[in-house]
């Protein structure tokens, strides 16, 4: 592959290159979808006249924006010949500086969905664009009241043209509906600063964090970045005092998040008491300890924890941080900014933006008494109220509108319900831009003409608007949506370039201009930020208290339609398909429910069915749902399983906090699939990790904890050192455990989806996976991930047993599999220590096929596997061999370090996987190779891998470090 | 070697008549030719009907394993072979006790074996046919099974000779071509006696072919006694060698519960035990439907029942054995597994393979159950069922929780598993009945030769070598 170029490439004029895609783009799609009747609306240009930056067969990268939880981030989109084939996150952008998410990494797959609606429809029976355009505008001229709701993530150009399209029609009301949002934070921020803005933390210079039900490393904020500034202070430096550098983490939490695996002291608790421990601590940085001793005393809490964590924030003033999650209530982020101010933190770990990325929430409340008498248009742009309203029943005030319209990628449950459903064209065929932080604009460009009779919701509006204000000569003046981008972009953030059509294309060419722009925290209002943290909050003493959660990957339940995502095990329990109620051991034990036990949760006369998941760590008195699961409108493929837990959200000011919800068994079960059944490390020397402490007493700690004794080799030694020796090192200590890897893998590599049954039967296919481990406490484990891929051992047990020589090992000390070769007699996998190698049980690509258009989402530079076949990590073979090979015909041999990096290791956002070279003597990764933490996993066995580990060395309390993860490797639960 | 230096648990045999009452050469030849000249009875037609259908099941579930892949059996990542590989062994062992009678026995002088060395040579030869099925229908890609045969081909691609599935390939189409060869070698002079009695043209044609045109002259028994002779000492190694090599699957292996030195006794003790209790199981019920009881007589059923607790002892001893080492080596992957065998989720299979190989056979110490049919046959039945749960414990439980505990799982049989299984039991049958019906299912030459009278005899007490035949 190629390296992150900073100037990616982008064409000399926008028009030609877009027509050069369409013309690709249409043979492939009009060769998928017979039906579709595509009028591209420009000229189309013959790709006989290649234009001169492109190749055939060469790639082109294109930046792009991506939005996803509020936050928009940098894409970079590779296309071969035209058609988009991988997804990157941007280098050049200051919020994920190249990392991507899972979801991210899986547009690629939602582009060539076949599920996706082709044309627009009226009453179930298919319309033209000017039909609808015709339609909506009469109503619109007609309507004496009309509701527009939008998502919270419109970027500024669509903010302007919902405001002309306001100011063009008077009787409109604009609402926004969300249900995974921060406006309970944003409420608290705005009472406590007097301003509209967000604070930002800056983990990388946080030496101390307290999460209060945060999960800043899993859904919660700007996830890239948090774990990008976090994982910089989890690796060790170099030399004995390395570890000084260490941060320590806390978190308290309800929930057990990917943030709660990280910590170095974790405290279950449920959220209603969060608000008790920021005062306790407070307090306890006044000098009273009295108050976090009650709180320790009544919610069983290790005292001596709290005292070091108070101790902690007192005496790394300027270096800590408190974050709160964005579903706790309002008082308690109040109370988390006056602590955050007594600790020092504004300025040193928390800076203030005041360009919020994402618009205001507005109330359940307030949509609804609007829509109550009846609206004559309704317009629902990217929206689901049908699917996530909460409490339920969107349907009704939807049948009350005279036109409805949604628009929407999928023919989802809101757009379907609607009078005209409209396909709304995909994040890859839009044009956009989006404001991630002060100063820092960026852009979303297509990158392959609509594959679908579709059009982007803005373009609609936008031609609504025109509609209605005909006199307008400004918009009449632009052609589309892409013009009206354009000339946003002209008169705003470019305005003053000497050439704007240079200007414009530069700004393409990098995807994000600007700069973040530093801003001091305005200062405190202290007494209406007392006023406002004034507890305590409502509690329950016999019910549970209920935290709706975003899935860490279907996120509230957009990206569901996405086979990887529903595949992706979520981080912690690992389940796949579904969703469940987590409930701690001893919770369970109390309700006397098993796993998969089915229970009815009733929250103010709303009830959702959800299967019960025993989830060790969850505090007690605590359930747990995931928001996201039980679409029913993406055809039973790919609904997977589980439950719609949209109608618990509140309508309060927190809604997806609820005090008090009732539990009562529903009768029956649910089969609940976790990918990894067992969780318990049996003592076993595989994850290895040790304390500050440990490592400062001897930095080779985990010597001592292998039983690896000096082997000899029957045979000679093959000699590596000619040319390369691939190798891969993964930091225990600063991987996190989100999974974007297992994602970036699949959709270079072409993994397939085997569905929820076959997962059952244990046959999924990820070539990559994380494992999890606990141990401990079962009510507070310890938590140590793993990622494991093939080892691509020098003395690899599979080569040996593969009585076709269908594996085999290369000069460079790649473990290499051959797909054609192979008959599949599954000898390799048994005989593989890592359990690494995947085998198609049976056809899996051809299963999952419906429709020619999903061929286009395979990357072509990886063999698509059959059934019978044995696959597994390649250490992205083809990224490594299109890189020598580019190198070796530009005439040099040498590779520099970083030149190469296999899928999972781009898109990490911690920087946890270096690939390269151990022959370099430069490389990264023989750096690593000679850490004092680095092991083999099963050293003993002599298979030599060439995957090396560093151990993780994790930072608790030194006064408080009997409640921190045993030293070496977990122990038997 | 002298006869009295032969294995001195035959010495009842040796001491009374090897076939009993008053029999001469006309009446053996009309006692064992009788199921091949008479129309099938209607037992032969019920008994081939219900095997016929478990062997059309067998073609069913192969098919639809080539046509829809192996997710059609309840194989999944940590276990990769099941019970597909656990039947392949379990095939491989029952074919191990008609080599041991045919070719060892013979070597060893034990006159006895006659009764039974056909039969159990059939056994042989249909089991390496139906183990043979398991190695191919489980690659993943049948039609490319091949590739594992060192074929010269365009690529240049050779065979991988380090591989131990690539010994089992030779190991055992060498079996099972040696052990055809040696059975149909013996089938010659029966074959011809066979063909002299037809009386329809078409019979005497075919036989007449498939006997190669024997006339009996002193020549022709002299060729074949030399080539017995040499076929009995190349199968001898190969009884030793086949089963070793099918362990080597395993003992090469890096798996925990796999990789153990023991294996290649342990699993020739094995096949001998399962074959010998086969072979029992089937004779019990052929003598008494084609009226062979004085043939085969309970001599013969007592002398194999020795065999089955010695080597059931065998079996059990290495039992104990991996156990302790597992121990002893204080390698905790090791211990684990056995832990794991007798305690974790398949306990039950453990359990039913000690007691059934090791536990129940104990009773062949009384000599009234070895002899006695209705109380020998459930003991040789459930070793039948425990040797196979043998393979099942070994293949399995290995696998499924082997190293890292992240990818550990449970491995729970499909229908085509079980039809798969089943099936070949029925194909099995249906080929001993077809033999039972076609071929003589006793060697005639060779138990004429054991009849009062039919041998020399210098002087009293010792008998000249290189009897048995003629």
């Amino acid at each position: 592959m190629k390296p992150e170029r900073p100037e990616v490439l982008a064409p000399p004029s926008e028009v030609s290159r877009r027509t050069a895609l369409q013309l690709l783009a249409a043979s492939a799609a009009l060769a998928a979808a017979p039906g579709c009747d595509r009028k591209p609306y420009r000229r189309i240009v013959s790709m006989a006249e290649t234009p001169e930056y492109q190749h055939p067969g060469e790639p082109l990268d294109y930046a792009s924006t991506w939005t996803e939880g509020q936050v928009p981030y940098g894409m970079m989109i590779r296309t071969l010949d035209g058609r988009p084939v991988k997804v990157e996150g941007l280098p050049g952008h200051p919020l994920n500086r190249g990392a991507s998410t899972a979801a991210m990494q899986a547009a690629i797959l939602s582009l060539y969905d076949p599920g996706r609606p082709r044309f627009p429809m009226r009453g179930g029976s298919r319309v033209t664009w000017a039909e609808v355009d015709e339609q909506v505008g009469e109503a619109l001229r007609a309507a004496r009241s009309v509701v527009l709701i939008t998502r919270a993530t419109l970027g500024p150009a669509e903010r302007s043209l919902v405001k002309r399209f306001l100011a063009a029609c008077p009787v409109a009301r604009h609402f926004v509906h969300e249900t995974v949002h921060d406006g309970p934070r944003r409420e608290a921020w705005r009472t406590a600063y007097g301003r509209d803005g967000a604070l930002r933390p800056c983990l990388e210079r946080a030496k101390v964090i307290l999460s209060v039900d945060a999960d800043f490393l899993g859904t919660d904020g700007a996830v890239l970045e948090a774990i990008a500034g976090f994982a910089a202070n989890r690796v060790v430096g170099e030399g004995a005092r390395g570890a000084e550098s260490l941060s320590r983490l806390y978190v308290a939490e309800s929930a057990m998040t990917v943030t709660g695996s990280n910590a170095d002291h974790r405290i279950p608790l449920r959220p209603s008491a969060s608000l008790a421990l920021v005062e306790g601590l407070r307090a306890a940085l006044a000098g009273d300890r009295g108050a976090l001793d009650r709180l320790a005393a009544q919610e069983g809490l290790d005292a001596k924890v709290l005292e070091g964590l108070a101790q902690d924030l007192a005496a790394r003033r300027g270096e800590a941080l408190v974050l709160a999650g964005s579903h706790l209530p309002p008082a308690v982020h109040a109370a988390v900014c006056l602590l955050n101010d007594e600790i020092g933190a504004p300025g040193a770990t928390l800076e203030w933006s005041d360009a919020a990325p994402a618009l205001a929430v507005d109330a359940p409340e307030a949509i609804s008494a609007a829509l109550a008498g009846g609206v004559d248009v309704l317009l629902l742009l990217g929206v689901n109220p049908v699917y996530d309203w909460p409490g339920g029943g969107f349907e009704e005030l939807l049948s009350g509108a005279g036109l409805s319209v949604g628009h929407g990628l999928f023919a989802d449950e809101t757009v379907g319900a609607c009078a005209l459903s409209l396909p709304s064209s995909h994040n890859l065929e839009s044009w956009n831009d989006a404001q991630a932080l002060a100063g820092v604009r960026s852009l979303c460009q297509p990158v392959i003409a609509p594959l679908h009779d579709a059009r982007q919701e803005a373009e609609s509006l936008l031609v609504w608007t025109k509609l209605l204000a005909p006199g307008d000569a400004g918009l009449a003046a632009l052609a589309d949506w892409h013009d009206y981008v354009r000339a946003e972009w002209l008169g705003g953030v470019l305005a003053g370039a000497a050439d704007a059509r240079l200007a414009w294309e530069d700004a393409l060419r990098q995807g994000v201009v600007g700069a973040p722009e530093r801003a001091a925290v305005p200062p405190l209002r202290r007494s209406e930020a007392e006023e406002l943290a004034r507890g305590p909050l409502e509690r329950t003493e016999g019910g549970l208290e209920l935290v709706l959660l975003p899935h860490h990957a279907l996120f509230d339940g957009r990206f569901a339609h996405s086979g990887w995502l529903q595949e992706f095990p979520e981080p912690v329990s690992k389940l796949v398909w579904d969703n469940a109620l987590a409930l701690g051991p001893a919770t369970a034990a109390r309700l006397a429910l098993a796993e998969g036990d089915l229970v009815e949760v009733r929250a103010e006369g709303r009830a959702v069915t959800l299967p019960v998941l025993v989830q060790p760590g969850v505090a007690r008195g605590v359930a747990v749902a995931t928001l996201g699961h039980g679409r029913r409108a993406l055809g039973a493929a790919r609904e997977g399983g589980g439950s719609n837990a949209a109608p618990l959200l509140g309508r309060g000011a927190a809604p997806r906090f609820r005090p008090e919800v009732q539990i009562s068994c529903a009768g029956g079960s649910r089969r609940l699939v976790r990918v990894q059944k067992t969780f318990d490390m049996h003592g076993r020397p595989i994850v290895l990790h040790g304390t500050r402490a440990d490592y400062e007493r001897d930095p080779r700690f985990v010597r001592e904890r292998l039983h690896a004794p000096a082997h000899a080799q029957l045979h000679g030694e093959y000699d590596y050192s000619l040319g390369h020796k691939w190798a891969l090192a993964v930091d225990l200590g600063a991987c996190v455990g989100c999974g974007a890897c297992m994602i970036a893998c699949q959709a270079e590599n072409n993994v397939p989806v085997v569905g929820k049954e076959e997962c059952a039967l244990g046959r999924e296919m990820h070539w990559l996976r994380l494992d999890r481990y606990e141990g401990g406490d079962p009510e507070n484990p310890h938590v140590y991930q793993q990622l494991m891929a093939c080892q691509h051992c020098d003395n690899a047990p599979c080569e040996s047993v593969c009585p076709v020589n269908a594996t085999a090992h290369s000069p460079e000390g790649l473990n290499e599999q051959i797909y054609n070769r192979c008959v599949g007699t599954r000898y390799c996998a048994n005989n593989c220590p890592y359990k690494v190698r995947r085998y198609n049980f049976y056809h899996y690509v051809k299963r999952n096929l419906s429709d020619a258009l999903q061929e286009l989402a395979f990357n072509p530079r990886v063999t698509v596997r059959s059934r019978g076949v044995m696959e597994k990590c390649t250490f992205c073979v083809q990224r490594i061999n299109e890189v020598k090979f580019r190198l070796k015909t530009a005439g040099t041999e040498s590779i520099p370090d970083g030149a190469i990096r296999p899928a999972c290791a781009q898109a990490c956002p911690a920087g946890a996987i270096v690939f390269g070279d151990v022959n370099d003597p430069e490389s990264k990764v023989r750096a690593a190779g000679a850490s004092p933490l680095a092991y083999r996993v099963l050293e003993e066995l002599n298979v030599r891998p060439a995957v090396f580990y560093l151990a993780r060395v994790t930072n608790p309390h030194p006064d408080a470090a009997a409640a921190a993860p045993p030293a070496g490797h977990g122990g038997p639960r | 070697m002298t006869p009295e230096s032969a294995v001195v648990a035959v010495s009842s045999l040796e001491a009374g008549p090897l076939v009993l009452g008053e029999v001469d050469f006309r009446k053996l030849e009309d006692d064992i030719n009788r199921p091949l000249e008479s129309f099938p009875t209607r037992r032969w037609w019920i008994a081939i009907s219900c095997t016929g259908l478990l062997a059309a099941l067998f073609v069913y579930a192969f098919l639809h394993t080539v046509f829809t892949g192996i997710g059609a059996w309840g194989n999944n990542n940590p276990v990769g072979w099941a019970w597909d590989i656990t039947n392949f062994v379990f095939w491989i062992g029952i074919g191990h006790a008609g080599t041991l009678i045919s070719a060892i026995l013979f070597l060893l002088r034990q006159r006895w074996r006659t009764a039974i060395a056909r039969f159990a040579e059939a056994m042989t030869v249909f089991a390496v046919i139906c183990a043979l099925q398991f190695p191919l229908v489980h690659t993943g890609r049948p039609w490319l099974a091949y590739w594992l045969l060192p074929l010269p081909n365009a690529n240049g691609i050779w065979v991988n000779f380090r591989s131990p599935l690539l010994w089992d390939v030779f190991a055992v189409s060498t079996y099972g071509t040696v052990s055809f060869l040696f059975w149909y070698t013996g089938l010659l002079p029966d074959l011809a006696t066979v063909r002299d009695r037809a009386r329809h043209g078409l019979r005497r044609t075919i036989y007449g072919i498939l006997s190669l045109g024997w006339q009996g002259s002193n020549r022709a028994w002299s060729h074949y006694e030399k080539a017995y002779l040499l076929f009995a000492g190349l199968s001898t190694p190969l009884v030793l060698s086949v089963h070793s090599v099918v362990s080597f699957d395993f003992a090469t292996s890096v798996i925990p519960g796999w990789h153990a030195t023991i294996f290649p006794p342990y699993f020739v003790a094995g096949a001998i035990f399962s074959g010998f209790a086969m072979v029992a199981t089937l004779i019990v019920i052929m003598r008494k439907f084609f009226r062979l009881e004085h043939v085969v007589t309970e001599d013969h059923l007592d002398v194999m029942n020795r065999i089955i607790i010695a080597t059931s002892l065998m079996v059990g001893y290495a039992y104990a054995t991996e156990v302790f080492i597992a121990w002893y080596s204080g390698a905790a992957y090791e211990r684990y597994v056995f832990v794991n065998r007798a305690f974790g989720h398949y306990a039950w299979a453990y359990w039913t393979m000690v007691a059934c190989n090791v536990v129940i056979p104990q009773v062949l110490w009384i000599r009234k159950v070895r002899r006695t049919v209705l109380l020998l046959y459930p003991v040789v039945i459930l070793v039948n069922v425990g040797m196979w749960f043998e393979r099942f414990v070994i293949v399995v439980t290995s696998l499924h929780r082997d190293y890292l505990p992240s990818s550990w799982d449970v491995f729970s049989p499909t229908w085509v598993d079980v039809s798969l299984f089943v099936g070949s039991i029925g194909v099995f049958l249906t080929l001993m009945l077809l033999f039972a019906r076609f071929l003589p299912a006793v060697s005639l030459a060779e138990t004429k030769a054991i009849l009062p009278g039919s041998q020399p005899r210098a002087r009293q007490g010792a008998r000249p070598g290189g009897d048995g035949h003629g």
